[in-house]
């Protein structure tokens, strides 16, 4: 789970073009939208929805779906864990 | 007092080809949404409103060869609704040079693009339809097809194109500019925006319902509708029959997202209220409003809620026809107001199709219902909040109101200063003293010298855009700042190919590596009016706002605009922009098709704020302005002596612009008047343009003179 929770806190920081941010910088529990964390927007979502499709085979039908799956990138972690395809 | 009818229409949709024949899907509630046909995809997942007739089938309807010359869907589409509109208009092809064509789209030729991607790259066999590519091509095409008409120029505000061509029509003909022009929009379904909705997440794979609460989401849909419109006196003098009344229209900014509607409404109500002020009606005498109704979970409900605001406890019956049509983008608004006008014609309000509960919407008209309609709303909204609507009156019933807005003296028309102008390009960046010291041009190809962005745009914000929206940013706040305006109230930007570089990031990975290439940033930033919007977004400038797109004209058509609207006082205020990038690999594209062989091709930025008043520090005048699609020596030499002779300017200098300094791009005529202002002595100075296309004359006054 380390290792996937560092994988994906790059793969985020890549994706979503972070420059300033580190690995270390991102708190596995807070959120990743809203004000009190990254301040990721709806925009930020459809590329994480993206990035669990072509990283890990997971396609959600639903951009709603994200809400729940996007909270922490402890919470994200566990989805894909559970979830993938590759 | 100046009265605008409607002479001719023209449509054609996935429900049908003509008026006759939408009409009666209309009355008899035919959907046109159906599986894909046309479009070789594949995402056969979703239902699509495609027009019935294969590129092949229209050029026979057209009597076009297409082995002799390039066609795209977009402009044969354009061409087979614009036939319909002049016919029925009566105007004859000698009138045409004296008309002006303004057409919205955003797709242009990217039907062919991505057909042909691959052959630009590796050969010489579609070279043809590398120029094709843009937005002013395709509108190029379809007037070719009639013959000359005196001005074309491109809207495109992604899904209000085709409303804001008709807004800028009639701001033409109330200035006196024009007695009559033929407005319209066209668009095509293409696998790079079918690609990018689906990466947006918001594309149905049933037909959609908008308005419902099960809606989720909307069918991409294409077509093309035209309006012939004139002042009344000029359809009776020529002995046309009035089909409608133009009212009123309004566009504003919603300047929230880039993809998403704000929760208030706040651009759909400030449309729709200006709208009904301009034609000097209360809310309480619109009969029905053919809403932009997309079918998303966001439109729907945005939509609603504005209503809400503007209209009350009592909502005007209204029907979103998307449910029929699909989403036909760029198109919709003149197509809708087509489906307005019949529906005025034959006193009935269409039905929103599939419509069974409104969960909290708003519920529209979901019965054919038969009703007389005097005023008639039609809504058009874009990505980038670019929110228009336009208000339609049917003359048979009852004597018009006196409270229009359109009556406007031409005696109090208002001068028109340029107080800043900041510019990013080949020279030293956001400032002027590039004239001390003038970088010399010497590569085919010169990008711009960057500026420190950080001081503009917040890292969260700039980690998602290219190049050409952070230097929209930085030239319109520095220009902003240097004419202490805080929020300009108007924002009006030519572009002549947008968001090229994500569009080709987008466009190759679509042809190299197959559909499965999601990417919604890059598909959100490569529409044409992205630098307009966000820079309204960051503003949080809620004005009017446009994007042309048209070659190289498109920042001519942008100071035209704001002009037109500086003139007659609708604002104190306007910021015009100007912005062109160019990648190493659209510019070997370019140099292929021809354009941009043996030139010094560059990249542009210029954001300039013009006002009616004199703040005390403008730089200069700007007296006056001409824009004409390849006119004759004669007109030509007409057009100067009327620019002359309107400005009373007997000595002036004339220039064809600074390609040493700035080189070559498609607005490289928005650094052309930035330098020649900075430049000004004591002389007038006249920046002229001249391609084998279009020829613009712009008159710049010094201050002392003014």
């Amino acid at each position: 789970m380390e290792e996937l929770i560092l994988k994906l806190k790059k793969e985020i920081i890549e994706v979503l073009n972070l420059e300033d941010i580190k690995p270390e910088d991102i708190d596995e529990n807070a959120p990743l939208f809203g004000g009190e964390g990254l301040g990721l927007d709806s925009i930020d979502a459809l590329e994480l929805i993206v990035l669990m499709e072509k990283n890990y085979g997971i396609k959600l039908q639903d951009p709603n779906q994200g809400k729940e799956i996007f909270k922490s990138i402890n919470v994200m972690a566990d989805y894909i864990s559970k979830n993938r395809t590759k | 007092m100046i009265d605008i009818v409607i002479t001719g229409t023209g449509i054609v949709s996935a429900i049908g080809v003509g008026k006759e024949e939408t009409l009666r899907s209309l009355q008899e509630q035919r959907s046109g949404i159906r599986p894909l046909r046309y479009l070789k995809t594949e995402h056969h997942e979703f239902p699509v409103g495609e027009v019935q007739l294969s590129n092949d089938e229209m050029c026979a309807l057209l009597g076009i060869d297409p082995t002799k010359q390039p066609t795209t869907r977009t402009a044969l589409m354009g061409m087979v609704a614009l036939k319909e509109a002049l016919e029925q208009s009566g105007l004859s092809p000698d009138q045409y040079p004296h008309i002006p064509l303004i057409s919205g789209t955003t797709v242009g030729g990217m039907d062919k693009s991505e057909q042909y991607y691959l052959d630009f790259l590796e050969n010489d066999s579609r070279n043809e339809y590398i120029r094709t590519h843009d937005c002013g091509a395709c509108t190029e095409m379809m007037a070719d097809h009639f013959g000359r008409f005196k001005m074309l120029t491109t809207l495109s505000t992604a899904c209000s194109s085709a409303a804001n061509a008709v807004i800028t029509g009639a701001e033409l003909i109330r200035a006196g500019r024009a007695e009559c022009v033929v407005v319209g929009g066209t668009e095509c379904i293409t696998k790079f925006h079918l690609n990018g909705f689906a990466s947006l997440m918001i594309l149905d794979k049933e037909p959609c319902r908008p308005f419902d609460a099960s809606r989720a989401g909307l069918n991409l849909g294409e077509g093309a509708a035209w309006l012939v419109i004139e002042t009344a006196e000029h359809a009776k003098l020529r002995g046309a029959k009035s089909l409608a009344r133009l009212a009123g229209y309004g566009n504003a900014c919603d300047a929230f997202h880039q993809t998403a509607t704000s929760n208030d409404g706040e651009g759909p109500y400030r449309a729709m209220k200006q709208a009904l002020e301009c034609g000097g009606i209360t809310p309480d005498q619109v009969d029905y409003i053919n809403t932009h109704g997309t079918g998303t979970g966001n439109n729907d409900l945005t939509e609603s809620e504005a209503m809400r605001r503007l209209f009350g406890e009592q909502v005007p019956p209204f029907s979103s026809t998307k449910a029929f049509t699909g989403h036909t983008t760029s198109a919709s608004g003149t197509i809708e107001a087509v489906i307005c006008i019949l529906a005025m014609q034959q006193s009935f309000m269409p039905v929103n199709l599939r419509f069974h509960d409104a969960g909290q919407c708003l519920t529209p008209v979901h019965e054919t219902t038969k009703k007389p309609l005097h005023y008639v709303l039609s809504n058009a909204f874009g990505f980038g909040g670019n929110d228009s609507a336009l208000l339609f009156e049917n003359e048979g019933m009852t004597a018009r109101n006196d409270n229009s807005s359109f009556i406007t003296p031409n005696s109090s028309l208002k001068k028109v200063y340029l107080l800043s102008a900041a510019q990013i390009s080949a020279q030293e960046p956001l400032c002027d003293d590039w004239k001390e010291n003038p970088v010399a041009l010497t590569e085919p190809l010169t990008r711009s010298r960057e500026a420190d962005y950080k001081q503009f745009i917040p890292p969260l914000e700039a980690r998602r855009m290219g190049r050409i929206l952070k230097r929209a940013i930085a030239t319109a706040r520095k220009a902003l700042a240097d004419a202490a305006i805080e929020t300009p109230q108007a924002i009006v930007t030519g572009t002549g190919l947008g968001c090229i570089e994500n569009t080709e990031i987008f466009l190759d990975a679509l042809c190299r590596e197959g559909e499965d290439q999601m990417m919604p940033t890059r598909f959100m930033s490569s529409t044409h009016n992205t630098m307009s919007s966000i820079v309204a977004i960051n503003l949080q400038a809620h004005g009017y706002n446009a994007t042309y797109a048209h070659n190289t004209v498109s920042f001519q058509s942008a100071l035209m605009d704001a002009l037109l609207q500086l003139r007659r006082g609708a604002v104190g205020n306007a910021m015009v922009c100007a912005h062109d990038e160019m990648t190493p690999g659209y510019h070997a594209l370019l140099c292929k098709s021809g354009y941009l062989a043996g030139k010094k091709a560059t990249e542009c930025a210029v954001s300039m704020v013009l006002a009616n008043e004199n703040n005390g520090s403008a730089i200069c005048e700007v007296a006056g302005m001409r824009l004409l699609h390849r006119p004759t020596e004669a007109e030509k030499q007409n057009a100067l002596e009327e620019l002359l002779a309107e400005t009373r300017t007997a000595d002036y200098q004339m220039t064809e612009g600074y390609p040493e300094l700035f080189g070559v791009n498609y607005t490289t005529p928005a650094l052309d008047v930035y330098a020649a202002a900075h430049l000004l002595n004591v002389k007038p100075i006249v920046v002229r343009y001249n391609d084998e296309n279009h020829y613009s004359l712009i008159l710049l006054r010094p201050c002392s003179d003014c």
